[in-house]
Formats: structure tokens, sequence, C-alpha cells
């Protein structure tokens, strides 16, 4: 008994249409950033192509007092700082959580997964206060220093480490490994999938956020560029073209890295395409 | 030597720990604590914190702006919740069925969920400004416009219609892999027994798909006691106070009206009631399921 289904036509011009209306507005938005600024509102597709708003985002935002590139920069080094601090320091207390004997691990482990019951934001004053304390306000290590270990990264790579065989450890300790050793050289690789997910999402949620570096951070020079372009959206905002070109810097990085990274975002909420 | 090792395994795990329990202590203990002692006292950023009981909570349940906001959080979710299951339930639906170009349409809905929040709060804001593309389209091919943000009621629901526009893909792609995990044999025998698409739908994969609809709902709910970027961006908790969200309710307490003992209270009952509202989603809706 064959069954034979017909190719579901509807469905598929209904979810074409569908997809092309949810990226359209990244498009407007990319296109527009390259009109001249009274056809910003007027036509989907420009008469001409202009690349004045990024001159001006590049090189005469400085004048203004709000300084993009360095704001990019700026991002960019926070984004990456935290990352990679989160993915190795996650990795290492996975290690201890899943193949080290100790005890009191069940309890440290238990601690963990009772942590990540409270919400981020519940904590956003006190740490303020802590931050202040400290005198850490208007520092990089303000917005850096409260996320680089996460309790969700360190349950990710325990989680995965569980499922990998001790015999590699076993192995790797008669050749002479130490500890450290056995992290980033065997167990590491064998996580590269957990390592990604922790990664792209840690990134894009350094990346994203604002909140925090909205009030900790007040100097405009070592702004995050999430920061700078609500500021620069808030103070100047008949400045169309460049507040757009802007936001295209501001969403290129997390799209790009999304993108190359996909097989593993899917994989992090467990979809399969095949 | 075999007691020795264990020592030293002993050693290295706690050594481990330490690093990770001290940090905690630093950056979550600490601020755990003071989230404590500030919600029940009242200080300003200077001096010592005044202890004063229960006051600051008996000052929030009788201010009305906190019900207003309680209001504007559960108009939210009325129109949120509903809007973005259905789409995203409508999105796994046909994306299960329609097998070619999968990765491309599961892509072009992502991507939208990759937006930065600063990012789309100003592309939405333009999209739908008064004489913003939304509008003109709408004007010349139906002779009217739309107030979206500019109007009390609609302007709540424009950011629901944002947000959904970020979250369809990503809890569509949820709700997918719950579908892909039903068994097919199910399908062929309701088949065999005559069975209808709608009542395959209802009888077989809605109860099946219980537990990713409920991981749906369960971060849908948390996600809309955490909006701040959306109206920050677009109408600094306007027209009438309509948009105004708990988190803006908070920064605007602590950091401009100088009152972190009262923002630290509103946090400690914001996050109860968010928990109390995950906790009523999974009493609702949170079915065992089991293939027999």
């Amino acid at each position: 008994m064959t069954r034979s289904k017909r190719f579901p036509y509807i469905t598929f011009t209904i979810l074409f249409i569908a997809s092309l209306i949810w990226i359209y507005p990244y498009f407007w938005l990319l296109f527009s950033s390259f009109k001249p600024t009274s056809e910003i509102y007027t036509r989907f597709w420009p008469t001409k192509f202009t690349l004045e708003h990024y001159r001006f985002i590049f090189f005469m935002s400085d004048k203004l007092q709000r300084p993009f590139v360095r704001a990019l920069l700026n991002s960019i080094f926070i984004s990456v700082t935290i990352t990679f601090m989160v993915v190795v320091s996650s990795a290492f207390f996975g290690f201890a959580l899943s193949k080290l004997d100790f005890k009191g691990k069940k309890a440290v482990f238990n601690f963990i997964l009772f942590q990540m019951l409270f919400p981020g934001f519940m904590f956003i004053v006190p740490l303020f206060v802590l931050i202040k304390n400290l005198g850490l306000l208007n520092t990089y290590s303000a917005i850096i220093l409260p996320s680089i270990i996460s309790a969700w990264g360190s349950f990710m790579f325990a989680q995965t480490f569980k499922s990998i065989p001790n015999d590699y450890i076993e192995a790797a300790k008669i050749d002479g490994a130490n500890t450290f050793w056995i992290v980033t050289r065997v167990m590491f690789p064998l996580a590269r999938s957990t390592a990604s997910i922790v990664g792209l999402f840690t990134f894009i949620g350094a990346w994203d956020n604002f909140m925090w570096p909205l009030i900790v951070m007040k100097d405009y020079n070592k702004m995050p560029l999430s920061v700078l372009l609500a500021s620069f959206n808030h103070e100047y905002s008949s400045y169309v073209g460049p507040i757009l070109a802007g936001s295209v810097i501001q969403t290129i990085p997390m799209v790009l890295i999304f993108l190359i990274f996909r097989k593993y975002f899917l994989q992090g909420i467990s979809v399969s395409l095949k | 030597m075999v007691s020795k090792l264990k020592k030293r395994e002993n050693y290295l795990g706690w050594g481990f720990s330490s690093i990770y329990l001290i940090y905690t202590a630093l950056f979550w203990g600490y601020p755990f604590v003071w989230l404590v002692i500030l919600s029940f006292s009242k200080w300003n950023f200077f001096g010592t914190p005044k202890p004063v009981g229960f006051r600051n909570f008996v000052r929030l349940f009788t201010d009305p702006i906190f019900w207003r906001i309680f209001l504007n959080t559960v108009n939210f979710m009325v129109y949120f919740i509903p809007m973005v299951l259905i789409l995203s339930m409508l999105f796994a639906l046909a994306l299960y069925k329609v097998n070619v170009f999968r990765t491309f349409f599961a892509l072009s809905f992502l991507v939208a969920n990759v937006s930065s929040g600063v990012a789309y709060s100003i592309l939405f804001s333009n999209l739908f400004s008064e004489s913003g593309p939304i509008n003109s389209f709408l004007y010349k091919n139906f002779g009217f416009t739309v107030p979206w943000f500019s109007d009390p009621q609609l302007a709540l629901l424009s950011i629901a219609i944002m947000v959904t526009w970020k979250f369809v893909g990503y809890y569509g792609l949820i709700l997918f892999a719950g579908l892909n995990a039903i068994p097919k044999s199910l399908y062929e025998a309701a088949e065999l027994d005559g069975a209808t698409n709608w009542q395959k739908f209802w009888k077989i994969t809605f109860p099946l798909i219980n537990p990713a609809l409920t991981t749906v709902l369960v971060f849908a709910v948390n996600l809309t006691f955490g909006i701040f970027t959306e109206p920050y961006m677009i109408t600094g908790g306007g027209p009438m106070r309509r948009t105004l969200t708990f988190m803006m309710h908070i920064y605007s307490t602590a950091f401009q009206r100088m009152n972190p003992s009262y923002a630290a209270s509103l946090a400690v009952i914001t996050g109860l009631l968010s928990y109390g509202c995950v906790l009523l989603v999974r009493f609702l809706v949170e079915r065992e399921v089991s293939l027999v």
C-alpha cells in the first residue's frame, strides 16, 4: 500500500509569502540605510544608492560626541571577552561537576539549578549597588565582570560531559595528561556543539544587552553600540538615515554569527530540519 | 595509592567549585542579600538603609501606577500569547507538511529572533510611524492610516506585534520539534479509521505536543515580565502610561527617581508574579503525555 501524497502547493505558497513578509522589515532597513533621506519613507526601491549615511556614522558622528566606530569596537571587545570567559569557565566547571568525584558535588550541582530559578532582572538594582561600591561604574568591568561565569553554561557542559565515556579520560591519564590538558584537548573537542551553543547564545545575549550597560555606563567613549545607538536615536531623531545605518551595523554581527552557527542554534532548541 | 588519587580528585573538585562559589557569592549572593534588605528599607543610594518593615509593599499595593502596570502586563499577554501561539503553531504545521526549502523557511523566520532589541525597536518605530511605509501603503490602498504608537490602546498591541514578529520563528521551531517527536504510525492508524485532518489535529497532534506547548507558554510568560527595550525606545511608557512595564518602572524608580529601595520591592513582587504565572500555566496546561 503506497500512500501517494500530493505536493502541498497551497501550504507551500502561503509559507513562502509569509516568510517574505517576515524578512521584509530587514530588507526595508537595509535598503533604507542606502537611500537618499527624501526617499526613505516614500520608495521601497530607491532611485539611487548612496553611502552618505554610513559616511556620517563613520566619519562625522565623532563631532557630535557620539563615536560610533569606537562603540562598535567596544561592543566587539565586551561581547568577545564575555563569550570567551563563559565558554572556558563553563567547560572547567562542567568537567568538575560531571567527571570529578568529590564530597558535596551533588549540593553544588543543585545550587546551580536553584540559581537558574531566579530571573536576572530581580538583581539589577542590588547589582548596581555592588558595582558602585566596588568603584566600577563607567568601566568596562562593570559590564563584563557580572557575566563572565554562567550557571546555565556550566550546567550545559556538565550534561554533555556526563555522556562522554570515562575511557577517554583514563587513556589521557595513562599518557600523562594533567587536568588542564584533559579538559582543553580531550573533553572540549568532544563537546564542540555544546561549546558552540553556549558561545552563540552568550554572544547574542552580550551583544544585545541594553538595560544593564544603559545603567552602568554614562561615558560615551566606553559605551557599547546598543546604548550609543539608543542615545543617538533619542537626541538626534531627525537624522533618520544615520540612525538606520547604525541599526544595520548593530544588527549585522548577530545575523552573521547566527547564519554561520545556525546548525548549533537549531541543535540548541533540538530541531533537525532533515 | 587509590586513596591518594581520591584525595587529589576531592581537592581538585573543590578547587573548581570554590572558584565558582566565591564568584557567585560576590555577584549573586551579595546582591541577593541587598535585594532583601532594600525591599524592607528606605534608602536613596546614600547613608545607611533605614528599616521600614512592610511599608514599601503596602505603598506598592496602594499605588495606582502599580495597578496600571499590572493591567498593562495582563493586557499585553492577552494580545501577545494567543497571537504568537496561533502563528507559531501554523508555522510549525506548515513546515511539517512542506518538505522542500525547509532550511530557507526556518531561517527567514528565525533571523527575526536574532535582531538586536535596540535596532529592531528603531526599525519598527520607523515602519509604523505616522508617515512610514505601512501607513502610506494603507493610505494609498484603503484611504486610512493607523496611529500605531500614539493611540493608548493600539500602542500596546503594536508592541505585541513586534515581539510576535521576533518570536514566531523560535517558538515555531520548538513546536516543530514537538511535532517530529510524534510517531507517524499514529496518523497512519487514524487515517485507516477514516479520521479527518481536523480530527487528527485535535485528537493526536494537540494532546501529544503538550510538552512543547508548555515550554513555549512558559517562555512567553517569562518574556512578558522582562519587556524593557521596546517601550523604552519607542513610547517611553506612554501614551497615558499604557505601555509602562514592570522593568521600565523598576528602572525609572531606581535610577531616575533615586528610590532603589522601592524599586527593589517592585522587583521582588515582579519576580513572584512571573513565578506565579508560570506555575499557573503549568497547572492549567501541562499534562502527562505517555504513549502506551
